[in-house]
């Protein structure tokens, strides 16, 4: 047996009682204190009707991250159906959803991370928050301390979206795991917005079928479009997986039902997330 | 210690120039309405003004208001509107470009000063139909700027403070001192009332004043930051 | 005012702010918005933060040729975004054009100058250095001048534009002396530019999509690759979005264009033709036309007939182009083609789109004619909203040394004699077959530039065969940044800067119809030894003793062009606001329409006479004209001259000529194909091979995918990472027929090979059809893109460490060695989607 595996049967019964500590010292940002204290919601929304299924935004996302062959942080699936000479085909855009968690406030990827409580206590505005190896910020990133990973890969299994994944050009630096790879995943180009610059998909989105903002403002684009297509009040429709109630926030727009015509399972998650032209 | 005393009070600096530059839009976008003649001739108001130096004639303070309405409206269509000689209140017409690409509409100025403001994030509403130039709307850019600033400072954003200054300082830099300033010592020989005339030394002392204090506050915000970084 | 101090302006802030939360009479908002996020301009570095320092520049995967921005880091290329001030790709890129770091870094880049050792093709290198490569090309390329031979020089280029085009063609090899020059466009859109050049004159066509109503497609696959992909795709999806415009594609396969559609129909291959001509018919029948329009049309021999003679003309060609008849030729149903025909009318304005999927086949040319024609008579010509005459930036730059020697040259770039009526733009594809001919005589050296003539061209074993032999080409040489299946066969090979390294001038059309001036600048610094043509062709200059007196290197030839422009060009900043913003348009330039209705004025034909057989005024002296009373038509090159065509009393700029003596006329009737033998009115041309097609063969088609650029981004390891096999497409039915499924492996025959590859069972097809991609199937372009590491020492490099992530052994099937090198016989086009094959299981 090796030694990965040891640690993590101890992890999983550490982390049952972590998550509690966690929610009960308010070192989870809640929702509702966050929009008190003016810190933006970020979300993604995706109008299916603009993508042209060009990839633009795969590859600027690779090049933003030198992103390691087969490996996505993003990545645009065919749906396709209808027999000719009606054949259909749509271009489904994906990236991590960035749940909130839905009624616990923690997406499962947080949840199952036994350093979810590792990390330092931070304020973003005057928001209290804690990191952890994978963690929610207020302003509503899930985001991944690379520095505090052990290498259990809990969270990969947690998403039921598959879109975490081992990232081969990520050394652990924890003394003991120095040898284990990574996990990388979208984090809504962080580094980007925090700068005031829209995401690298986003940018490069010729359709315009990336819009990236904050819910909070409700100048914004994307609250404006959340009010237009009720996308917040009609989860099941407009988020993938609605069964999973992780509540998204990467939201779409889909007037012609194209969700519900996309397939993920446990089984084929992860194959799923991986970019391919036909 | 003495240095975080002092820059304590900078949150509510940059909210109260924010103010500054959104009272001034209100004054250069269109003529003065009932409202806004009430508030202005609120003694407190009217104290602040004097404190400053501005002197506004007893007919202001006490004229009936519909008159008064009516020739500040003659005043300001005369002054900035025309249709006879006037001083438009565009930059692209005052700003010196250098290279003979200014002293009419839609200049190079107008080009740049809509895409610095587009750049920033905002947008013109189409409700809006003037020249993207004009004062009003530059002043209305830094009363937004400013608050933004403020906002960054109440939460600690270290890099969303340094960001909004810098653009800031960049507008006053190549833009609003570069006209602003001419354009108000021609107003200010030209206005018959003494309402305009004042408002224009307000504005461009203003100008001048930010002009030098944004260095200060950019080194400020420097230093505070430093430790942390 | 001496109580202005910091202390009474806060205070003045105070009461201010008291003031303006008293009401909401008190807001009189111009701005919306709070201070946000910006769409880009700016990147930072994930890990550090650190801001990257960003270049304007311009990319060059695709001829799209977008502005764009590249970060650097630390003297590392790291990424390409947009330019959001450019008018033209309102600050998008594409796949293609977000993996260029890839071009760069690629592991198995050249990066030497390198000569062969051993036989032609054997793969045996070493490397030489600069000196040494130039001492010796230019001794060669100097004794074939001084011998009076530089024509025995032939260059043959792929894509070479704008500053580089001008730098490398009208400066060096000018002053060379060599005439014997090819480029690519035959094999890329030759037929439809010529096609257009015979009817209104101009080659490219702008699609106003911002104010078009209604899109009508006819073979271009615009939402994955066009000639101006970003600056139009991303308008036509909003446009459909935003506005509701109904887009209708006419294609053989599915694409993600049609996907994109309102609808798609799906049409026999060759034969978008004859829909066309009965969606015309429909139009004239039912006097849906615009007779405004007809004023400026040609439709008859007698360019003096009235509107109502030129209607009649058209209606009486048309009428045996009814739908009925065009039902059976395309599959297509009459009710169809009635239907859409009544729709265009009515939709005003609309815009009818074409490319290679309608004109890329014997008769090609006059398919694209037939959409001028229908664009003609509903009046959506050069309107807001229509299709437009192309407009682009006009630079200045030096054409180098005055009196240049006149050019000789070898006849090997328009093919063989007597065999396309017009071939304006060359026919590539016989290069490499007429010098195996010999006829023409054969080059002694023979260079290519970003050009793969072996694999992009037709019949791939045979070019491979000419190509090799030394008897008939002593010398070959290329510039280029990968090792491929031509290179291979080069004798000596220059390491070509890639685009990100390089300084250029551009000029693609703009989407807006406003001309947008914008530069490609070096971001870092030629990685190894690599080094820009364009700087080369200097230093060869140099060494033969015929200097160009256009400055040392390419960012100074650039740099001159800047200030010669600023002289012409009213408001252009020069090159200091260029370095720094990448782009410039006139801000007060209104959108180009309509200029074929400007009038001449008298001033301006006083050196300008009347052909009376055309109408057309032109000026013998600026047309170099020795005898012009032969007439404009029949004088060589007289389009030169042309002024002005005479309709009725007046005289219009109208539809001036640019490679052709065709009248000023948009000319439906074109007396220019009368004379080679063709019908003058748009007519309908039956595919020979289709005609005698047994019913066990299939017609082969060809086509393109959003994430690869033709055959030369396979290296790209970001581009086949997603895209990097290219099984051919069959329709159920045909694959059943065939006893064929999904993933089978196929035998692929056609007239002059066979191929093995995969079959792609999908309803995404006509039956009939096999359908292939040809981006992918490569020999050489390093491991990413064939598996093989490039044997040019110096160059691989094993560093990337992605090599170990690479998770593809499949580099798929080229389609090109199975499709014959033949043109269409009036324009030249190779006609890469006319070949028939049989498809057996293997």
């Amino acid at each position: 047996m090796s030694k990965k595996d040891s640690i993590s049967r101890r992890d999983i019964i550490k982390t049952g009682g972590a998550m509690a500590a966690v929610v009960a010292a308010g070192l989870l940002p809640k929702k509702a204190e966050a929009a008190k204290n003016g810190t933006p919601r970020w979300a993604m929304i995706v109008d299916l009707r603009r993508c042209i299924g060009c990839r633009g935004c795969c590859v600027a996302d690779k090049s933003e991250y030198g992103a390691a062959l087969g490996r996505y942080n993003t990545v645009v699936k065919n749906v396709e159906f209808g027999k000719y000479p009606a054949p259909k085909k749509y271009f489904l855009p994906r990236l991590c959803n960035h749940c909130s968690g839905g009624e616990k406030d923690v997406p499962p990827c947080v949840e199952k991370c036994p350093e979810a409580k590792s990390g330092k206590r931070m304020k973003l505005g005057k928001t209290r928050y804690r990191t952890g190896a994978t963690y929610k910020r207020p302003d509503g990133m899930i985001l991944l301390d690379m520095s505090l990973c052990i290498g259990c890969y809990k969270c990969i299994d947690a998403c039921p979206y598959g879109v975490r994944s081992i990232d081969p050009f990520v050394k652990l630096t924890r003394p003991d795991r120095e040898k284990d790879f990574g996990v990388g995943k979208c984090t809504f180009c962080q580094h980007r917005v925090d700068k005031g610059i829209a995401p690298s998909c986003v940018n490069t989105c010729q359709g315009r079928a990336r819009i990236f903002g904050d819910l909070n403002d409700p100048d914004s684009k994307v609250a404006k479009l959340a009010r237009e297509f009720k996308l917040l009040e009609n989860r099941d429709k407009t988020t993938l997986l609605p069964g999973e109630k992780t509540e998204p926030y990467n939201l779409y727009i889909d007037p012609d039902g194209i969700l519900a015509r996309y397939k993920i399972t446990k089984e084929t998650k992860l194959e799923e997330f991986k970019s391919r032209f036909e | 210690m003495e240095k975080n005393k002092k820059t304590k009070d900078i949150p509510e600096t940059a909210r109260q120039r924010s103010n500054i530059y959104g009272l001034l839009t209100l004054i250069y976008r269109a003529e003065v309405t009932k409202e806004l003649l009430k508030h202005i001739r609120d003694p407190e108001f009217l104290s602040v003004l004097s404190d400053m130096g501005a002197k506004l004639e007893d007919d202001f303070l006490t004229g009936p208001e519909d008159e008064l309405i009516e020739d500040l409206a003659v005043e300001y269509a005369r002054l900035f509107l025309g249709p006879a000689k006037h001083i438009s209140p565009h930059e692209s017409i005052h700003h010196d470009t250098g290279d003979g690409d200014w002293g009419q509409f839609w200049g190079k100025s107008t080009v740049e000063v809509k895409k610095f403001i587009e750049t920033a994030g905002l947008e013109y509403k189409s409700e809006y139909t003037g020249l993207p130039d004009h004062i009003s709307v530059e002043l209305e850019f830094m009363q937004e700027a400013a608050r933004r600033e403020a906002q960054a400072r109440e939460e600690n954003d270290s890099e969303g403070l340094l960001y909004c200054l810098k653009m800031e300082k960049k507008f006053i830099d190549e833009h609003l001192a570069k006209w602003i300033p001419i354009f108000c010592d021609i107003v200010i020989s030209q206005a018959e009332l003494p309402f305009y005339r004042e408002m224009a030394e307000v504005t461009k002392h203003f100008i001048e004043f930010e002009k030098d204090e944004i260095n200060k506050y950019i080194s400020e915000a420097g230093t505070v930051l430093s430790p942390d970084r | 005012m001496a109580g202005l101090n910091r202390r009474n302006f806060m205070k003045f802030g105070i009461a201010s702010g008291a003031l303006l939360a008293a009401g909401e009479g008190l807001k009189s908002q111009a701005l919306a918005g709070t201070v946000k996020l910006q769409m880009g301009g700016k990147d930072f570095n994930f890990k550090t933060g650190t801001e990257r320092k960003a270049i304007p520049t311009a990319c060059w995967s695709c001829v799209t040729r977008c502005a764009a921005m590249g970060f650097v880091e630390d003297g590392r290329l790291v990424k390409m975004e947009s330019n959001p001030e450019s008018i033209r790709t309102l600050g998008k890129m594409c796949s293609k054009g977000q993996s260029g770091p890839n071009d760069v870094y690629f592991p198995d880049r050249i990066l030497y100058p390198m000569k062969r050792v051993g036989k032609r093709g054997e793969g045996k290198w070493k490397r030489i250095t600069w000196d040494t490569a130039l001492t010796e090309l230019s001794g060669r390329m100097k004794k074939l001048r001084d011998n009076g031979h530089p024509e025995k020089f032939m260059f043959h280029y792929g894509r070479m534009k704008a500053s580089s085009s001008k730098l490398i063609k009208s400066v060096f090899l000018a002053n060379y002396g060599t005439g014997t020059i090819s480029g690519h466009t035959s094999i890329c859109e030759g037929g439809k530019w010529v096609a257009q050049e015979l009817t209104w004159g101009k080659h490219y066509d702008n699609w106003d999509f911002d104010k078009t109503k209604f899109v009508l497609n006819f073979g271009s696959n615009i939402q994955e690759a066009h000639t101006n992909h970003i600056p139009t795709s991303q308008r036509l999806i909003r446009a459909k979005v935003e506005r509701g415009v109904r887009t209708v594609t006419f294609d053989v396969r599915y694409s993600n264009t049609a996907a994109k559609s309102d609808e798609w129909i799906p049409i026999k291959p060759g034969t978008d033709g004859a829909v066309v001509l009965a969606i015309c018919n429909v139009i004239m029948k039912n006097n849906l036309y615009d007779k405004s329009f007809f004023k400026f049309i040609r439709a008859t021999e007698n360019v003096n007939a009235s509107a109502d003679e030129k209607i009649s003309a058209l209606k009486s060609h048309l009428s045996k182009y009814t739908p009925k008849w065009a039902e059976k030729i395309t599959g297509v149903s009459a009710s169809k083609i009635e239907s859409t025909a009544k729709e265009f009318a009515k939709a005003k304005p609309a815009v009818v789109i074409s490319y290679r999927g309608a004109v890329a086949h014997y008769n090609g040319n006059d398919t694209e004619r037939g959409c001028q024609m229908l664009a003609a008579i509903t009046g959506n010509i050069d309107n807001p909203g229509g299709r437009c005459r192309g407009i682009g930036p006009h630079w200045k730059y030096p054409k180098g040394p005055k009196d240049k020697p006149k050019a000789k040259k070898l006849k090997l770039a328009h093919g063989f004699p007597g065999t396309v009526a017009y071939p304006n733009h060359g026919v590539c594809q016989q290069v490499l077959p007429m010098i195996k001919d010999g006829k023409a005589g054969r080059p002694e050296i023979y260079m290519w530039y970003c050009h793969n003539p072996v694999y992009v061209n037709g019949d791939n074993q045979g070019n491979r065969e000419v190509l090799k032999d030394e008897k008939m080409i002593p010398f070959t040489v290329t510039s280029n940044i990968v090792y491929d299946e031509s290179s291979k066969l080069a004798d000596m090979i220059l390491p070509d800067a890639t685009y990100l390294e390089r300084w250029d001038w551009e000029d693609m059309v703009s989407p807006n119809q406003v001309p947008e001036y914008y530069i490609r600048q070096a971001l870092i610094k030629p990685l190894g030894e690599a080094r820009d043509l364009g700087d080369v062709v200097i230093e060869l200059a140099e060494k033969m003793g015929m200097p160009l007196g256009v400055g040392s290197t390419k960012e100074e030839y650039v740099k001159k062009s800047h200030e010669m422009t600023a002289k012409a060009v009213k408001g252009f900043p020069g090159f200091d606001y260029m370095k720094k913003h990448g782009v410039w348009h006139d801000p007060n330039a209104k959108p180009k329409y309509y200029s074929h209705k400007k009038e001449i004025k008298a001033d301006k034909l006083k050196d300008a006479i009347l052909d009376e057989a055309t109408g057309v005024y032109w000026n013998p002296k600026k047309a170099h004209a020795k005898n012009p009373e032969k007439g404009y038509a029949e004088t060589k090159k007289a389009y030169k001259g042309y002024v002005g065509q005479k309709i009725g009393e007046k005289v219009y700029k109208s539809f001036p000529p640019d490679k052709v003596n065709k009248s000023g006329y948009l000319e439906l009737y074109s007396a220019l194909l009368k004379k080679k033998g063709f019908a003058p009115l748009p007519t309908y041309y039956p595919i020979p091979e289709h005609e005698k097609m047994k019913p066990d063969e299939l017609h082969l088609t060809t086509y393109k995918v959003a994430v690869h650029v033709h055959s030369r981004s396979t290296h790209r390891k970001w581009l086949s990472e997603i895209y990097h096999d290219n099984p051919g497409w069959m329709n159920p039915k045909t694959a059943a027929d065939r006893g064929i499924k999904d993933g089978d492996k196929i035998k692929v025959k056609s007239p002059i090979g066979e191929i093995v590859t995969n079959a792609r069972v999908t309803e995404k097809i006509v039956p009939g059809v096999i359908a292939i991609s040809y981006h992918v199937g490569r020999e050489e372009s390093g491991r990413y893109g064939s598996g093989r590491k490039s044997p040019v020492a110096g160059g691989a490099n094993d560093n990337d460490p992605d090599l170990k992530n690479k998770f593809w052994d499949t580099y798929g099937m080229h389609p090109n060695w199975i499709i014959p090198n033949s043109d269409d016989p009036i324009n030249g086009q190779q006609r890469w989607m006319d070949t028939v094959v049989t498809v057996t299981r293997a």
